[in-house]
């Protein structure tokens, strides 16, 4: 598959995986390719901005903080004043307690507001630390729960309509090869799919150890036989972890080797990897 | 420094807490030290929240089990428990503890603002974290309680989570919400009436009597809720209390493991030991030179074989030298921290062998690593 096809195949990529599986740099690498391959493109991390972004004139970067979206937004509903005589943060508090999940909806309305500004850019977002992509998907649905009518309400439902509309939202679970991580991946692909009707972009799977060739083990040093055995072990637990993912989710998988840099040299490295990888999908 | 840190960590301390970023195998790591305590006659149990299920089930936490305590069947004088923080049923025998009669805490569990509180927001989380803590410490059953956080960069706010609450709750809004209100909202101080109007245009007028509703039924048992997380955040900080770092050599593994470091500092809490866990191994006497200049001397796949396996030295090598950095950075704010080694397995840990087998690495004396 060509490049451009991919990265417009949706207007909003939101890239999620637990701890550990790499998907902030995964995040950073696919904005990088996309700027690279002559698109427009907008990274859009939460909290903190992604470290080691090569610079690229395509690609811009935004940080969006939950807590920093709910204070604006009380700013614009006239809270702002009174709120700074009143120690902002109580009524911050006060609010996220009573509406909980107003945070995570108001940086979707943010994203979908850059969809709107940006009608020709891709926009990659770095979805939230640790599995609560599913949280902040799920706030919308919550939300309406709650509250039945009024702004929130009508925001709730223009995420909403974003979220479950594949041509303009997909998101891209990242794991690695490993049988853990795979099964969490299997399960968090289920609940976005079939109750939050999210659409998934291909897999992405991480850190993968190279192969391993056969050899007769008796042809090596006994010092060499015993690291044989342990990468042949390795390769075999690796296979069998991605054949899980292979039947158990029909998404074509992209699959990237282990690096051992940081920053933007690891960032350069993963998108040679996924234009390989994106080059070889059918 | 002792040359059994962790052996005399699991037999000194009343409380363990084990934090690390995900995938680092900070849950396997809890329930190897509790395999140890148990090891030694005592009897552990371990708290984690959210495991993977590969995990649970290892250690015999399957689905829904919710505050449920349960033991791991194991051949040794000691005991394993293990259980998970159901937060919703934490939060409602509290309330069934703390109210003054069975009808005020139906009023509060009733409540629809109690029900999106105990759910969705994550300082409630942190708070009644701390709340089990407190029960099982009151558990005379237990002898080692290890608790493993969750998975977060904020996994430590459950520390602070006591003095949240109260500050919340002291807020001049939450108060006056509180306050005598016969007349609801329509007797109100005019200073307040403006603020809670615009909340309101934010939130919906009804969930906000609600909230006031819930607030009101709440009235006067947040001070036996504060009381309790008093007691925990002083045992926590007691010298009966240990914290361990979990880290895999990997390089943003060990950037999350310098912010806990941090963040111990922060909180005045001292740090007892690293745990440098997924260590690749070292296999044999040859260097990783010398296995590339094997295979370069061979053809084919001997040669790949070859060079792969001087991959597997190069990590070894490069995860050396990345963990001794971190030891080195670590003890200048912990003179007295320990580290413990455990070394990656070719194959995830699925069960009670495997999580022994942890635990017979992390007890080793350091001079065998």
């Amino acid at each position: 598959m060509e490049l451009h096809p991919f990265f417009t195949a949706q207007r909003v990529l939101i890239v999620a995986g637990k701890g550990g599986v790499g998907k902030s740099t995964v995040a950073a690498s696919l904005a990088h390719l996309s700027a690279r391959s002559g698109l427009q493109t907008l990274l859009v991390t939460l909290d903190e901005p992604a470290n080691g972004l090569p610079h690229h004139e395509l690609l811009e970067q935004i940080t969006v903080s939950p807590g920093r979206a709910l204070a604006d937004y009380l700013a614009t509903k006239g809270l702002g004043l009174i709120s700074r005589q009143l120690a902002r943060s109580g009524i911050m508090e006060l609010v996220a307690t009573t509406a909980p999940g107003l945070d995570d909806l108001l940086v979707l309305g943010r994203i979908k507001a850059f969809e709107n500004e940006r009608p020709n850019g891709v926009i990659i977002v770095d979805g939230p630390a640790a599995g609560h992509a599913l949280d902040l998907v799920r706030a919308p649905v919550q939300l309406k729960r709650a509250i039945g009518s009024g702004p929130i309400s009508q925001q709730a439902d223009e995420v909403l309509t974003m979220l479950g509309d594949p041509a303009r939202c997909k998101v891209m679970l990242v794991t690695t090869a490993a049988i853990t991580p795979v099964t969490e991946t299997c399960e968090a692909a289920e609940e976005l799919m079939e109750k939050a009707h999210i659409a998934l972009a291909p897999i992405v799977v991480n850190k993968c150890n190279p192969e391993v060739p056969r050899v007769d083990e008796a042809i090596l040093l006994p010092s060499t036989r015993e690291a044989y055995k342990y990468l042949s072990l390795r390769a075999e637990a690796q296979s069998e972890a991605i054949g899980v993912l292979t039947d158990s989710l029909e998404q074509s998988q992209l699959h990237l080797t282990q690096h051992h840099s940081d920053g933007t040299i690891l960032i350069n490295a993963i998108s040679d990897d996924l234009e390989q990888a994106i080059r070889d999908l059918p | 420094m002792s040359t059994q840190p962790v052996l005399d960590m699991c037999l000194s301390s009343r409380v363990i807490v084990t934090c690390g970023t995900g995938g680092v195998g900070k849950t396997s790591v809890a329930a190897a030290l509790g395999f140890e305590i148990a090891q030694q006659g005592k009897r552990a149990i371990v708290i984690t929240i959210d495991p993977a299920r590969r995990l649970a089930d290892a250690i015999g936490l399957g689905e829904g089990t919710g505050n449920e305590i349960q033991r791991v069947p194991l051949d040794t004088t000691g005991e394993l428990w293990v259980t998970m923080l159901d937060v919703q049923e934490t939060f409602d025998s509290l309330v069934r503890d703390t109210s003054p009669t069975p009808e005020r805490a139906k009023e509060v569990m009733d409540n629809s603002f109690y029900h999106s509180l105990s759910r969705s927001l994550s300082g409630t989380r942190d708070y009644m974290a701390a709340e089990r803590i407190y029960d099982l410490c009151e558990d005379e059953r237990f002898d080692v309680i290890i608790v493993d956080t969750p998975p977060s960069r904020n996994a430590l706010d459950f520390l602070e989570s006591p003095e949240r609450l109260a500050r919340f709750l002291k807020h001049p809004i939450v108060k006056f919400m509180v306050a005598p209100s016969r007349g609801g909202f329509r007797l109100v101080n005019a200073a307040m009436q403006p603020v809670l109007k615009a909340i309101s245009t934010v939130v919906g007028g009804d969930t906000l009597t609600g909230t006031a509703a819930f607030l009101r039924a709440f009235d006067g048992m947040e001070e036996e809720f504060s009381r309790r997380a008093l007691v925990v955040a002083a045992t926590l900080r007691s010298a009966s209390s240990s914290f361990v770092i979990v880290t895999a050599p990997s390089r943003d593994a060990l950037t999350e493991a310098d912010h806990f470091v941090a963040e111990l500092s922060r909180l005045g809490i001292s740090l007892k030991l690293i745990v440098a866990n997924r260590m690749p191994p070292h296999f044999g006497s040859l260097t990783a030179t010398e296995e590339h200049s094997m295979a370069q001397s061979q053809s084919g796949d001997l040669a790949r074989v070859h060079e792969l396996i001087a991959g597997l030295h190069d990590d070894a090598d490069r995860a050396d030298s990345d963990i001794q950095a971190f030891i080195q950075r670590t003890s200048v704010a912990f003179p007295s921290v320990s580290t413990a080694f455990a070394s990656e397995l070719a194959t995830d840990i699925h069960d009670m062998d495997s999580i022994g087998a942890l635990a017979q690495q992390l007890a080793a004396p350091p001079t065998q690593q």
